[in-house]
């Protein structure tokens, strides 16, 4: 008995096992009381557990299971910022919470749960199972509101979301074609299929991330459903979208740079400028935000960009470190930013209807300025210093043209964070607000995270020495 | 470790600013007079004396793997910029009692002088940068929140025009970086390393003379935003005109000196480099400059405005210094970059005193035009007084500092380019002109009976503007105080 549990075949599974028992405990509590304090409660305990198990781990490179799952301090760290991206939206979840809290918070963990196994896979049949998981999971969150506009953004998000698993699983199959295998660490494989492949996945995972054209789902649904939802959809499932994207199209299609490098170019320059103009016209409040997380994707695939395109290993570890810097700050600052929509008491919000918040709040319109000013890339928020990587990985890669389109596209949305803080302090006294902690906790807590995260700079030698367990070879 | 004291002592002062409720102008004028008398206390204790280089070096290693540290150092350029920033800075928070502003404007004024202060100590590229951004922030949220008509439109303008230039800046540092990282397996941002023109041209223009030229576009666009020079200067008048006057003395005294500063501190050491096609683009740009904002100036009615557009003219002469030292060798390029450094120290302070007793003009009389202005002498003689001086101090009369600076630009050009300064002096006979007829019609003639009965400044208002004015005649009478020391850094840098 004792042999199989510390078996380390098993013991790589405990936070996973953990977090799911917890979940289904929840359903079963669900006869006995309905009091959201208490779900909430567990559900952070039980998310809190499941890190310090995680954290046990600290092995660089072990992989288990054939080479389906590998642990890696790498896997690890996004494993953690996803759960950290759970903490931070749980607490302000339970409290916009109607009726049946534990269904809502039980799906809240089995999304942990996919979201840990997707951080250490290394087999594309793992990460669909994980992805779905995540996307089912979010599919019921999202429709959690019972309100018509609730249902329809879950709607638009589930039927365009099922089209992609439909793409991922056309992909992986291709992908089997070509390689003889679902791992992603392969012999070299045949060009045709995984050429086929390599779109087929890219439409599938991009969808996760709203790549363009892929985006559209992501506006109506982020402005369909309530803030804590759509918080948690734009950061943490963000996130793992853009882990995996990281370690398929890298570590999977590590024989087909330039292939990969071409396509990640095209996108990236067509989502970071469609998002950018897109958020300048737009009045309402949440989809400016879509919008304004649309145009972040396109700069966090110029990490693909980069490490496919350039033979540098300078460029390489700076690029991957980047990544994680800034999905970590994003977390905070696209997080936060959506919940600090919950100030407003309407439903559709204007940017407009911010108008004297800076007189009623300065600590709300001085946080959330501090998170405008980071996504705009603005020193000395840890936003800057994101970009900062991101540009510097561009530049020692030679491709200083990305680097310069990238650079404007981050000067002209400028304009529309700018935006919303001189609406804040504009005079007007007719607006209501709701300046309750369960708002305003979450975006003071982000407004400093995102001025403290700068100091992660601080820690680069450390966090560098972690980008190989990315599972790229031959660097 | 005198200049990092300061340093700390501004943000404890700019924390105490946002913090304290009471009689916020009164501890914010303190604190900036504190600030300006330990300023002078060092400039004495270190720059007497001063034979080249940096002074109070310093330097924290915050990651040595990626070349980021916290490196201090003041050379003769940063200190007569340390001077002027402290001047400024006080003159504006003081003539800012005459309206109640709040807390919050105080707190973001000193923001903006630590921005300025960080800013001018750095020796590391990445604090440079991260300093040379968060100095807009402060600026954009003053004009946004306390500005007049068209205020949030003006910001967003200042702020994109400004950002667009920074980012460019960014990239440029990181070219620099990255060369150096490839070239010496060292990585390092400390400026006087990178900024090493034997080692551009070794690794950077002669195997990829690209790079070269990119480097230099983004350093120079970058400069030229923050002048304004002449494509790039539409953010100017909006900025000038909506921004509360405080604010439109920092923008003229502070913010303008910020490209003169890269200009001098990032682009003159690796002036080698800059090949003679740009210097030449640099001086027509400054030229340009002097004379279309001069021209544009001449038809405004408001004066704040005109005067915006003087500030801007005046700092093509340093886009032209530069140039002309590029251009040429040995004491006639000495006599251009001192010049040139010591035209932004003189038009700073000159602008101050404009803006400061057109301020106070505009706050008793409640206009600003020169079309509903006249015969202000009968009123406010002695604030007409300093109106006048700073007219002429800004039009260059001999005596006052802005003619040392631009006499020795002038002279240092006709070396190198000889007839073309018929332009540059066409420039300034426009500048003189509309000056002249600005005081003619503004303090001279009848009074304006609709006006009513206007009081003059008050006593501490008139101490203050002497004591700026004072400065002025003094850099104009005995310039080596500051002419002196500039000179041996432009010697050593060189």
């Amino acid at each position: 008995m004792n042999n199989i549990l510390i078996n380390p075949q098993l013991t790589a599974m405990y936070p996973e096992i953990f977090l799911g028992i917890v979940a289904f405990g929840m359903l079963l509590m669900g006869k006995r009381t309905h009091d959201w304090k208490i779900y909430t409660s567990i559900a952070i305990i039980s998310l809190l557990i499941s890190m310090v198990l995680l954290i046990r781990f600290d092995s660089s490179y072990v992989s288990y299971y054939g080479g389906a799952f590998l642990i890696s301090n790498f896997g690890l760290y996004f494993a953690l910022i996803m759960i950290v991206s759970s903490l931070y939206v749980a607490f302000s979840a339970g409290t916009t919470l109607r009726d049946n809290p534990e269904v809502f918070f039980a799906t809240f963990l089995f999304v942990n749960v996919a979201m840990i196994i997707a951080a250490f896979s290394m087999n594309l049949i793992f990460i669909f199972i994980a992805f779905e998981g995540v996307s089912v999971g979010t599919y019921i969150l999202s429709a959690y509101g019972k309100t018509r506009r609730n249902l329809e953004a879950s709607a638009k998000y589930f039927f365009t979301g099922i089209i992609a698993t439909g793409f991922i699983v056309l992909g992986s199959s291709y992908y089997y074609m070509a390689t003889g295998t679902f791992n992603l660490i392969s012999g070299v494989p045949e060009k045709g299929p995984m050429l086929i492949a390599l779109i087929l996945l890219f439409v599938g995972f991009g969808f996760k991330l709203a790549l363009v054209p892929m985006q559209q789902w992501a506006v109506d649904a982020y402005d369909g459903t309530s803030n804590p939802v759509s918080a948690y959809l734009s950061s943490g499932t963000k996130v793992l979208a853009f882990f995996i994207l990281l370690r398929v199209f890298l570590v999977g299609f590590s024989h087909f740079y330039t292939d990969v490098f071409y396509l990640f170019v095209i996108v990236s320059i067509i989502t970071m400028t469609y998002g950018n103009f897109a958020a300048l016209s737009e009045n309402n409040l949440k989809r400016m935000l879509a919008y304004s997380s649309i145009a972040q994707a396109g700069y966090l695939i110029l990490v693909i960009a980069v490490v496919s395109g350039s033979s540098s290993t300078f460029a390489f570890t700076v690029a991957i470190f980047a990544a994680m810097y800034y999905s970590l700050v994003y977390i905070f600052m696209k997080g936060g930013s959506f919940l600090s929509v919950g100030a407003v008491r309407k439903d559709k919000v204007e940017v407009n209807d911010l108008e004297g918040i800076g007189i009623k709040s300065p600590l709300f319109a001085v946080s959330l300025s501090i998170l405008m000013l980071s996504l705009a890339g603005i020193p000395p928020t840890a936003g800057f210093f994101a970009k900062y990587y991101l540009f510097l990985s561009l530049i020692s890669g030679n491709l200083w043209w990305l680097a310069v389109i990238g650079i404007l596209n981050s000067a002209i949305s400028v304009f529309y964070y700018l935006r919303v803080i001189t609406v804040m302090f504009r005079k007007n006294d007719s607006n209501e607000f709701n300046l309750s902690s369960p708002v305003m906790l979450p975006l003071v807590l982000a407004a400093i995270l995102t001025i403290v995260l700068s100091f992660v700079i601080f820690y680069y030698p450390q966090l560098s020495s972690i980008v190989y367990g990315l599972g790229v070879m031959g660097r | 470790m005198f200049i990092i004291a300061i340093f700390l002592l501004l943000i404890l002062f700019a924390i105490l600013s946002f913090a304290i409720k009471e009689s916020s102008w009164k501890i914010a004028t303190l604190e900036s007079l504190l600030i300006l008398i330990l300023t002078m206390v060092y400039g004495i204790l270190r720059f007497t004396g001063y034979n080249g280089g940096f002074m109070s070096s310093y330097s924290y290693a915050i990651d040595t793997s990626i070349g980021i540290s916290f490196t201090v150092g003041v050379s003769a350029l940063s200190m007569a910029l340390l001077f002027l920033s402290a001047v400024i800075m006080f003159i504006a928070i003081f003539v800012s009692g005459r309206e109640k502003f709040d807390r919050s404007f105080y707190g973001l004024m000193l923001t903006t002088e630590l921005g300025l202060y960080g800013l001018l100590i750095s020796r590391n590229f990445l604090f440079f940068y991260v300093f040379w951004e968060a100095i807009i922030i402060p600026v954009f949220m003053l004009i946004s929140i306390y500005g007049g008509a068209g205020k949030e439109k003006a910001a967003l303008k200042f702020f994109v025009y400004t950002q667009i230039g920074s980012v460019f800046l960014l990239l440029s540092i990181l070219t620099l970086f990255s060369f150096y990282g490839t070239a010496n397996h060292v990585f390092t941002l400390n400026m006087s390393k990178l900024l090493d023109s034997s080692f551009i041209i070794k690794y950077i223009s002669e195997p990829q003379p690209f790079w070269t030229d990119f480097l230099l576009f983004g350093f120079f666009f970058s400069f030229l935003v923050k002048m304004p020079s002449f494509p790039l200067h539409s953010w100017l008048p909006d900025a000038y005109t909506s921004a509360p006057y405080p604010v439109s003395i920092v923008l003229a005294g502070a913010i303008s000196l910020m490209g003169g500063y890269g200009f001098f501190a990032v682009l003159l050491p690796i002036a080698p480099v800059i090949g003679s096609g740009i210097a030449w683009a640099i001086i027509i740009l400054g030229i340009f400059s002097l004379v279309y904002f001069a021209l544009v100036a001449m038809f405004q009615t408001d004066m704040k405005r005109m005067m915006a557009y003087a500030s801007a003219a005046s700092m093509g002469f340093i886009s032209i210094s530069l140039g002309i030292g590029i251009l040429s060798t040995g004491y006639i390029a000495y006599l251009a970059v001192s010049g040139g450094i010591f035209q932004i120290l003189a038009h700073g302070l000159i602008m101050g005193l404009v803006f400061s007793s057109l301020y106070i003009i505009k706050n008793t009389s409640g206009s600003q035009s020169n079309l509903t202005l006249s015969g202000l002498f009968r009123e406010m003689p002695i604030i007409s007084t300093f109106f006048l001086a700073g007219i002429m101090a800004s039009l260059g009369l001999p005596g006052l500092a802005g003619f040392i600076a631009e006499a020795s630009i002038v002279l240092a050009s006709y070396q190198v380019i000889g007839y073309i300064i018929f332009f540059i002096i066409f420039g300034m006979i426009i500048t003189a002109s509309y000056h002249v007829w600005t005081v003619q019609k503004s303090l001279n003639g009848p009074y304006n009976e609709n006006l009513g009965k206007l009081k003059d400044g008050t006593m501490m208002e008139i101490a203050v503007l002497s004591f700026l004015f004072i400065i002025i005649l003094i850099l104009g009478i005995y310039p080596s105080l500051f002419y002196h020391m500039i000179l041996v850094y432009v010697k050593g840098v060189f």
